[in-house]
């Protein structure tokens, strides 16, 4: 018997070939489509098509003199950072905020990274070494997201899904330089790097059916059974620890009793070793935003992060010409750093990559794009200084008609968390406020929104 | 202005430093080098000058953090002659489940069901300081982890008990019987929970083997998804760790010292002499205790627990992976890394188990284990496979920081690092913690000097050393890189960079040396290698950054191991009899903030937040 668990009752029509590794490829039937009205744009059984909460993130920052676009408002000219995605005809999809502050500032290294992503301070992990090791304090902006999803459409198979693309797994400094998920405290949501295993767990076939099934929901029963009796002998700390553990098992159970998804197969992509030394980043970038495009148009999940980078990563970003890794050359180059300068051009050629990956994928009278919201960020604005003001931020998607695009939002050493904020509500979900103290936001950067 | 933490530290460090130099507390060392320079009994300690300015509008990284407790300002000054002065009283810490690593669940199931079992990875480990264990007492399991275990579990049953040979060598008798079954359920899965199973546990388990026994029709299948749910467990997965009243406070349950102990010493589950052990009350017991640690050292799977405790420590697996640029390196190809580490771990193993030796005499020794690959590296006569050879004496290696990994290591892709070299010889001999550079900072060696024509990364450094705000902190690392700059990034050796001799002539503290020999002779003479080996079992044993109350035990146990020459085995036995090992605290009740407020409920500021 193979390993790999079936997914449950799933129809496989059609095999669309050429999609998984391919940059630009295209999903040739909209899969939501069976299940649309006449016009295209809802649901036959009512409702209007989902709108996606996404997050994109590198580490190590940009070079601000050739990130900050040229004029503002609609009429923004980009330089050579942002170039990628005006070229990759992206435009229209994306705004550019510039001029945000993390308020929550307290350590170079550690701050930003939560800052960005909960608009609050990081936790400190263990007291007794200078080394700071530390994890997020808060639920990160895609886990907020997840949560109000899963109030809205509780039959979903994932409640959020997270890959990775560069293979350095980062620094010994805690979650914050290692995972991008938190659903709080050393409580992560671990990033696939795998596309491989990332198609396996979503479309993994091996004999299936019924009986398999009753004995998977007979073994699960049983284990969270053990979890909730565990539960009662241990302190709090464990017991919230196992909290987690049991809705992880009840994850998999749900997706057991769930209706059968219907959704076609994609080609199971390679695992894109390296070649002679070289990261296949380009591969396993186009093979992530193949296998994410069709997640988010199967309906697998509307919440989804992409870490193309942790913070502080130690990629050598070789396609830019760098030999070194990128941590250390943000560290050591001579400013004006060339070859940091050419590594965010490249990031950002990837992050148009998936964009284009979304919106050429069709979906009703439109196409997945159209229907994200995604905040593209990274840790710190500068990677040479460790700033957090003038924080890089770029909100892509409509949002299902919310978000206009197309803008250049300059704002005076505003809260960053507006960008959290802001991504969240574009998605259309019905956030009051986001982050904690001096981090906290109830507001939107009006100036994105239709 | 505050002095941060950091700079303390520093002080801390250096007046430690000066403290130890009395002596009193190594055994006598002879290392293996016999013709290295030993220097001047003196040291350099004066205090830093000046202290970098924190970025305007930002606290200082050394800020106490809200709800940290303030040193009590009437605490005694610490007594130079009494190193343990000024520390609070030994407390235990709180007893917490501790998640398998990915190691230990494998070697979980390959200890269950035999070698060959292949599973689908498992999310890889996340290291908290420095170790995985110390992570996986922090960690949980993720929504992927549970697949991945779900999958893991799978894959076992499908191998174990789809074939008939195997599952009937496992089970020993026909589940058809509901007496064999229940039977096995029983006695499995005391191996799999580590104790004993409740009547009711064996009633549940056992369960699931009937009830899908009947409904698939097969008792053979039925009684394979009882063992899937046996190692979805919360009890497999985690090491359920909660401790038990006792005379004299809280200690451990003996099957709970069975699996601290198996997992210290083997890294994997206790084997039934072990929870026979515990089932007899002899792991509470300190002469039943040392028996049994006697005997698991003496097994060869305590490699896989202290070898895989020293590559953690030292940093090792990062070599399976050693990236360095083609271009530059011709010499480098996929199997050299892992030959580093091979070299590596062969001389930690031959001292520490062939000969249960003074583990000092790593940082001197001149015999080594290497294959083809690294004997050319190293320019000696070709071998064939691993071979242990001895050093010629012309050879400028020998020693820990002579073996091609750690140069390697500690090297960016194309060029050396001095500081990187110096700062793991200050984190990892001296468990000297330095923070990386403040914000701001300029570290880049670019055009350094350049009107000056070229120049080595020495004098590059040292003209970057001028700087005051970076003496601070590279002083104590450049100048035991500097010794060892006649090894290139890979760690190969040289006598010129770019065409300019190299100048390898440096100093530690003070005491002059130039290569890595010299410098293994000076450090294997500081008291701080045995402070740091102890410190660092510590955490990895225990799964915890050692707590203030734990100090004064990790201190002791330091002492101990210079005071019994150094011998790894003894500071693993007297790891595992130590209080700080079999004492519990009370558990631990405090949740950390911020969890599941993802929708507009401000759970406000936490304790406990940086600075």
């Amino acid at each position: 018997m193979a390993f790999l668990i079936p997914r449950r009752g799933m129809r496989r029509r059609t095999v669309l070939r050429g999609l998984v590794g391919g940059a630009a490829a295209t999903i040739g039937l909209p899969v939501l489509d069976a299940m649309l009205d006449g016009n295209g744009a809802a649901l036959a059984q009512g409702g209007p098509l989902p709108t996606r909460f996404g997050l994109w993130f590198w580490g190590n920052g940009i070079r601000r003199e050739h990130w900050t676009p040229d004029g503002v408002g609609a009429g923004w000219q980009p330089r050579a950072e942002l170039a990628p995605l005006v070229e990759a005809g992206l435009r229209d999809w994306l705004s550019v905020v510039t001029g945000l502050e993390i308020k929550t500032a307290s350590h170079p290294h550690h701050s930003g990274m939560t800052g960005i992503l909960t608009g609050a301070r990081y936790h400190q992990v263990g007291e007794t070494r200078d080394t700071i090791v530390s994890t997020f304090a808060h639920q990160s902006v895609d886990q907020i997201a997840a949560d109000h999803v899963a109030q809205q459409a509780p039959g979903l198979p994932y409640r959020s899904l997270e890959a990775a693309v560069c293979r350095f797994r980062g620094t010994d400094e805690g979650t914050t330089f290692q995972h991008l998920s938190h659903n709080g405290p050393n409580d992560v949501n671990p990033s696939e790097y795998s596309p491989r295993r990332m198609y396996d767990r979503l479309f993994g076939q091996g004999p299936g059916g019924p009986q398999l099934d009753l004995a998977r929901r007979s073994v699960l029963d049983a284990v969270t059974g053990r979890i909730r009796a565990l539960q009662q002998t241990v302190g709090a700390r464990d017991a919230r620890r196992l909290d987690r553990h049991f809705e992880s098992v009840r994850a998999i159970e749900r997706r057991l009793s769930a209706a059968p998804a219907e959704c076609r197969v994609p080609d199971r992509p390679g695992d894109y070793p390296d070649v002679e030394g070289r990261e296949q980043i380009a591969e396993k970038n186009a093979a992530h935003s193949a296998l994410m495009a069709y997640a988010l148009a199967c309906d697998f999940t509307r919440v989804f992060s992409v870490m193309f980078s942790c913070a502080g990563s130690g990629v050598v970003v070789w396609p830019a010409g760098a030999r070194n890794s990128l941590h250390q050359i943000c560290h050591d180059e001579a400013v004006p750093q060339p070859t940091v300068h050419a590594a965010v051009v490249y990031i950002m050629q990837q992050l148009a990559v998936f964009l284009r990956t979304l919106r050429e994928t069709p979906e009703g009278d439109g196409n997945l794009l159209d229907r994200c919201a995604i905040l593209c960020t990274t840790e710190l604005s500068e990677g040479n200084t460790h700033t957090n003001d003038e924080f890089p931020v770029l909100i892509a998607g409509r949002g299902g008609g919310r978000l206009r695009g197309g803008r250049h939002v300059r704002v005076d050493r505003a809260n960053a968390s507006l960008a959290g904020l802001s991504a969240l509500r574009g998605a259309g979900l019905p956030v009051e406020h986001f982050g904690h103290g001096p981090g906290e936001v109830r507001d939107v950067l009006g100036e994105l929104f239709v | 202005m505050k002095t941060p933490r950091w700079m303390t530290a520093l002080l801390v460090g250096v007046a430690l430093a000066l403290a130890a130099c009395t002596g009193e507390m190594s055994a006598g060392y002879a290392p293996d080098e016999a013709d290295a320079d030993g220097g001047p009994d003196g040291r350099v300690g004066e205090p830093e000058p000046g202290e970098p300015e924190p970025a305007p509008g930002e606290p200082e990284p050394g800020e106490p953090e809200p709800g940290e407790p303030e040193p009590d300002p009437g605490e005694p000054e610490p007594d130079p002659d009494d190193p343990l002065a000024g520390l609070p009283p030994f407390a235990p810490a709180a007893p917490t489940l501790h998640r398998l690593t990915e190691a230990q669940y494998h070697n979980a199931i390959a200890a269950l069901f035999g070698p060959g079992i292949e599973i689908p990875p498992l999310e890889p480990d996340t290291p908290l300081h420095g170790f995985a264990s110390v992570g996986a007492a922090e960690l949980t399991v993720s929504a992927l982890a549970a697949e991945q275990y779900e999958a893991a579990a799978q894959a076992v049953i499908d191998q174990v008990f789809g074939d008939r040979e195997r599952r009937m060598a496992l089970v020993g008798c026909e589940p058809a019987d509901p007496g064999c079954r229940a039977g096995f359920v029983a006695d499995f899965g005391r191996r799999v929970w580590r104790r004993p199973l409740t009547a009711g546990e064996v009633m549940a388990i056992d369960g699931v083997a009937a009830d899908l026994g009947v409904r698939l029709n097969d008792v053979w299948r039925g009684l394979g998804f009882a063992v899937s749910a046996l190692l979805q467990s919360p009890d497999f997965l985690f090491r359920v760790e909660r401790g038990e009243d006792a005379p004299g406070g809280r200690r451990y349950t003996d099957f709970e010292m069975a699996s601290r102990l198996s997992f210290l010493i083997w890294n994997s589950i206790p084997d039934d002499a072990l929870l026979d052990a515990a089932a007899e009350g002899r792991l509470t017991d300190d002469a039943g205790l040392a028996v049994e640690v006697d005997r698991l050292l003496a097994d060869p799977r305590a490699w896989d627990g202290i070898g895989g405790f020293f590559a953690e420590y030292l940093g090792l697996p990062a070599l399976d992976r050693l990236d360095k640029d083609p271009e530059a390196f011709p010499q480098m190809s996929a199997t050299l890394g892992p030959a580093m580490r091979a070299e590596i771990e062969a001389a930690i193993r031959r001292l520490v188990f062939e000969e249960d030796a003074d583990l000092r005499r790593l940082l001197t020794t001149r015999t080594t284990e290497i294959d083809g690959e690294l004997a050319a590296l190293y320019q000696l006569a070709p071998v064939e496979g691993p071979t242990r050879v001895e050093l010629p004496p012309e050879s400028p290696r020998g020693g820990l920081f002579g073996m091609a990994g750690v140069l390697a290591l500690n090297a960016h892709r194309t060029v050396s690092s001095p500081t990187h070299r110096g700062k793991y010889v200050q984190n990892k001999v001296m468990c000297f913690d330095i923070p990386p550079p403040p914000p701001g900072v300029a570290t880049s060696l670019d055009g350094v000097g350049e009107d000056q024509g070229p120049l080595t990364t020495r004098q590059k450094l040292e003209q970057h050393r001028a700087d005051p705000t970076c003496a601070a902190c590279h002083r104590h690392m450049d100048p035991i890189g500097l010794g060892l700059e006649h090894f290139d990034a890979i760690g190969a050796y040289r006598t010129t960079e770019d065409g300019l001799p190299i100048d390898a002539r440096s100093a530690l503290d003070g005491d002059a040396f130039e290569g890595p020999r010299q410098l293994g002779v000076l450090l294997a003479e500081r008291p701080e290698f045995a402070a740091c080996v102890a410190r660092q079992i510590f955490r990895h044993g225990t799964g915890h950054l050692e707590a203030r109350a734990e100090e004064r035990a990790v201190r002791l146990l330091g002492d101990r191991f210079a005071r019994e020459g150094h011998r790894v085995q003894a500071l693993v036995r007297a790891l595992a009899l130590d209080d700080a090992f079999r004492r519990a605290g009370p558990p631990d009740d405090t949740l950390p903030d911020g969890m599941g407020d993802g929708m507009g409920d401000d759970m406000g500021e936490m304790p406990g937040e940086g600075g």
